[in-house]
């Protein structure tokens, strides 16, 4: 398989997201490499993913698991060099699978030789490259992203003895866009790694760009201006490479970095994912349809990315108090899983590892307009260490078989990254890729058949939803329609049976058919149609009129 | 097999498409087309302010299609389908409508059982009841009706007002202290237009043989607290405020608002015999919130009428009162109907042992019931008299002094009333 010509290809994606440090380890160094994860690029294709979102992977002194970047045009030495970094892009795109890679454009590491230059001295020509200040008393006001570790945006610099900006940790100080020559900078790094052919970046923090007195110093048009400069350039030079934008915030707000379809591709939908847990628990479609609701139209063109977890927080940040309290006692209740504003743990371990839910949180992903990400280890229901100190806890070995340091590492034990998960439930003798390859009702070859139905319709990916709000509002039913392809998706989202009527009068004639196992249902005729569905049980129906 | 149906398919359907839920505010709409819009406006304020994490129903009891207060009350949308919220609250929980039509016009006891009903299939775990036309609904109101149930796991809730010291005179010389002495819990609003009660003793009541009888059907409530004592379930009082009803004057439909609590109380009496006969001393109910309250405006109410509709009262049905009063009881009436009015006075021993005549004479049925709580108007009059004349002046302090002693005489001749319930008495035909 290669790569077809798509512009558009990350619309109709399923995106894989990892850490090659998580991965696999190819020479028994006990941390991941780029070697190691293209040993794995079979087992990602035969899954039914399309894109690979890697995780920082630069030089980095890994204070801030790699968004602390010391060097943006190499691969840091524990995952391999460069050519490794290559031969895997190429092994990749050789099975049809695209690459996104981080780039980190708000911030470097205070190790980067940007800074190190800056702060040698006040008359140093990169001195402006930061963003720096005698008092730290501007900018009052702005918000602290990291609440359990700074107490300000400002740092001291006892070797140029002023203060710099950082919105993140203090050893990541932020770039001065004002400067023009840190955009220049900044783009030679991203042609550096579009012309080595990734197929896109996930631009972290970009709502931080710019600073300006008396605001919050987030979504500033100059940073839109920034962005548009970038995409103009990206389209002309590069066209199909893609452009995502990590900012979380209310989709009316993340709504303005799509521009007019000339800024960013593609924009993480936030506020839907605590949502889609909170609905599970709530037993009530409300939350889902409220932030659907208030999500804008977006440009053709565009995207937005949606997920269950990733290797952050379960970010919270998004959702009211009230909502976040509820969270907290539903899915975080020993205060060890809570972290910012957020719940660190992983899907399987918050669903109580009850299959049923993390099937159906996982058809709510697949059959959500958006484009779904998966998170490394969630396809096999992998378990988290709530013990690890900030979010390493989601970030343990993938497990791959019930081996030594399951099949993740040849190293000694000790010598991991971190330690597998070893528990009773979800240890790796319990949990592996390897023994639900070979078991025909396990959760990985579940998602191998959920994936490679959603992959076989464009209304997955591109379609309109449509609700058909039933009066049992424990039931989220809507319609995907996109061409010719229509499909109803019906989910309980309730622990008990439940009996549902929808109405389908627009429908009239068509016959729904079960896309799981192409089994045909009675005809939607005059009368609201009515379904019986178990608990946490959901359907797909493609609907022809034949 | 009509008993076995009694919801509609409407309803039902209604009904399965709320499925589980926490809280059930139920109500009946039926002449209440002015207020009814107020009504579920404050219910859904309440729940979004109060139960934002709940699942949440009102069951609103209408007449048929053509009652004018379901049909606006049904389209009324409510605050959370119209997206309207309260400022700064967001309930995480849809919040459902359920709109009850029985045909005709629905007794209160034919709308309970149909609240009733929603809420043993929904398994609601705390309800309340609540009038419409009540002027003193507001979100706390129904908050501090269903917290105890929900967060304290009472079993009934009767509410608790600030009063007027010359309202709730029945209530106060009457319903309260007599229920209190005879079934052993001191629940001053046991007839009330707004309760709770938990799932358990929703389903308990929905499952009594009871909703043929007619003083379910006019004032259900004391019932189902008596309900409540009956099944050793937990009862407690809650301060709702200002109480809304204008005082109800004496005049003529004295006489049914007797038939249907005074009536409601003897027949529960009568009932729930093994209750009462075997409890002890009355015990006080715990309370949330504050005590009964009392203020001391004026009152307009016509003594020299009450007085005068007392004696006549008295005199007219001096046949009746001979039937049903105990000899000595009935001679000490006649001798204080002779009194000056400025002389008059109906001492509380006296009124005890009146009403306890009534109670033994409606258990032993020496007279058709109805009319032998019709015949009580007139003495309560008297006593109504004799009490504003002895309290013009009383503190609120001072009259609930008087009502804990009234409520002591009760209690002491308690034995009176078993011992003439308990004789065998010939019926005159």
């Amino acid at each position: 398989m290669t790569l077809e010509k798509d512009n558009l290809w990350y619309k109709d994606a399923v995106i894989y997201q990892l850490h090659v440090r998580t991965f696999s380890d190819s020479n028994a160094d006990g941390i991941g490499d780029f070697a190691g994860l293209t040993q794995r690029l079979d087992y990602l294709e035969e899954l039914g993913i399309t894109a690979i979102w890697l995780l920082p992977f630069y030089p980095s002194p890994l204070r801030d698991d790699g968004y602390d970047i010391a060097d943006y045009t190499s691969v840091h030495a524990s995952y391999g060099s460069l050519e490794d970094f290559k031969t895997f892009l190429a092994e990749a795109h050789r099975r049809g699978l695209r690459i996104i890679i981080e780039m980190v454009l708000n911030h470097t590491s205070d190790q980067h030789p940007w800074f190190r230059e800056a702060r040698s001295s006040r008359e140093n020509p990169r001195r402006d490259w930061y963003v720096w200040s005698e008092t730290d008393t501007r900018y009052q006001g702005v918000p602290i992203v990291f609440v359990d570790t700074e107490t300000s945006n400002w740092a001291w610099d006892p070797i140029s003895k002023s203060y710099y900006w950082h919105r993140f940790f203090s050893h990541q100080p932020d770039l001065n866009f004002d400067n023009p020559a840190v955009f220049e900078a900044v783009w030679e790094v991203m042609k550096f790694w579009l012309n080595l052919g990734v197929d896109g970046f996930r631009l972290d923090a970009v709502a931080y760009l710019v600073e300006r007195e008396g605001t919050l110093c987030e979504n500033l048009p100059e940073t839109h201006a920034i962005i548009r400069e970038l995409r103009k350039r990206l389209d002309l030079a590069y066209p199909g490479a893609m452009l995502l934008a990590e900012a979380n915030q209310w989709p009316a707000d993340v709504r303005a970095y799509f521009g007019d379809g000339d800024e960013f591709h593609a924009a993480f939908h936030f506020p839907l994912m605590p949502r889609m847990f909170m609905a599970v628990k709530l037993e009530d479609r409300k939350p889902i349809i409220e932030i659907l609701d208030q999500t804008p139209e977006i440009p053709e063109s565009c995207q937005w990315f949606i997920f269950l977890r990733n290797h952050d927080e379960l970010t919270l940040e998004m959702v009211t108090d009230v909502e976040r309290d509820y969270m907290y006692d539903e899915y975080a209740t020993d205060k060890t899983m809570r972290i910012n504003r957020g719940i660190r743990r992983r899907l399987a371990p918050m669903m109580d590892n009850d299959r049923r839910q993390i099937e159906l949180l996982n058809g709510l992903l697949m059959s959500m307009p958006g484009t779904p990400i998966v998170y490394y280890g969630d396809e096999i229901g992998m378990g988290d260490n709530i013990y690890l100190g900030d979010r390493n806890g989601v970030r343990t070995p993938m497990q791959w078989n019930s081996a030594l340091n399951a099949g993740f590492s040849l190293a000694d034990p000790e010598r991991l990254y971190a330690p597998v998960i070893s528990n009773a439930v979800y240890g790796y003798q319990a949990v592996n890729a390897d023994s639900q390859k070979r078991s025909e009702h396990s959760l990985l070859r579940w998602m191998k058949s959920l994936l490679q139905v959603r992959n076989a319709f464009q209304v997955f990916s591109r379609g309109t939803i449509q609700f058909l709000n039933p009066s049992n509002h424990r039931v989220l039913a809507y319609m995907r329609q996109f061409g010719e392809e229509t499909v109803l998706v019906v989910n309980n989202l309730s622990s008990s049976a439940q009996a549902v009527e929808l109405d389908v009068q627009r429908y009239k004639g068509y016959i729904p058919i079960e896309m799981f196992g192409r089994n045909l249902f009675p005809r939607f005729g005059n009368s609201p149609y009515l379904l019986t569905l178990g608990p946490y049980q959901f359907y797909w129906f493609q609907l022809r009129r034949i | 097999m009509a008993e076995d149906v009694f919801l509609s398919d409407d309803l039902l359907r209604q009904l399965m498409s709320v499925g589980e839920v926490d809280l059930l505010v139920g109500m009946s709409s039926l002449h209440a087309a002015n207020t009814v819009s107020h009504a579920l406006d404050e219910i859904e304020e309440s729940f979004q302010r109060n139960f934002v994490r709940q699942r949440v129903v009102i069951v609103n009891v209408g007449g048929g299609d053509n009652d004018e207060d379901s049909a606006r009350a049904k389209g009324h949308d409510n605050l959370a389908e119209k997206g309207v919220r309260v400022p700064g609250i967001t309930s995480l929980r849809t919040s459902h409508r359920v709109a009850a039509n029985v045909p005709g016009s629905p007794s209160p006891g034919i709308a309970l059982r149909t609240i009733l009903a929603a809420a043993d299939l929904l398994r609601a775990r705390a309800c309340a009841v609540v009038s419409p036309a009540a002027s003193n609904l507001t979100p706390d109101s129904v908050a501090n009706l269903l917290r105890p149930v929900y967060r304290e796991k009472f079993d009934f809730v009767a509410p608790l007002y600030t009063r007027n010291k010359y309202q709730g005179l029945l209530a106060r010389n009457l319903l309260y202290p007599m229920s209190r002495a005879l079934f052993g819990w001191g629940i001053r609003e046991l007839f009330s237009e707004e309760w709770a009660f938990s799932g358990r003793l929703a389903a308990l009541c929905l499952n009594q043989d009871v909703w043929h009888e007619e003083a379910i059907q006019a004032r259900p409530e004391a019932w189902m607290a008596i309900s409540a004592m009956a099944s050793d379930f937990r009862c407690c009082q809650a301060f709702l405020g200002e109480k809304s009803q204008a005082t109800k004057g004496l005049g003529r439909d004295i006489v049914e608002v007797l038939r249907q609590t005074v009536g409601t109380l003897f027949w529960c009496l009568e009932t729930r015999q093994s209750l009462w006969l075997d409890s002890g001393r009355s015990q006080s109910v715990p309370t949330f919130g504050p005590a009964h309250e009392l203020t001391s405006d004026p009152t307009d109410l016509d003594r020299h009428r009450i007085f005068e509709m007392f004696r006549s009262g008295v005199t007219e049905l001096e046949p009746i009162l001979s039937s049903i009063l105990d000899p000595e009881t009935h001679s000490e009436i006649k001798s204080i109907v002779s009194l000056e009015e400025g002389k008059f006075r109906f001492k509380s021993g006296l009124w005890v042992r009146t009403l306890y005549d009534f109670a033994a004479s409606y258990h032993h049925a020496v007279i058709n019931r109805d009319h032998l709580v019709q015949a009580l108007a007139p003495l309560y009059r008297g006593m109504t008299y004799s009490f504003l004349a002895e309290h013009s002046d009383s503190s609120p302090a001072e009259m609930e002094t008087a009502s804990e002693t009234l409520c002591g005489e009760f209690e002491l001749q308690k034995p009176y009333l078993m011992e003439r319930w308990k004789a065998k008495v010939e019926v005159k035909s």
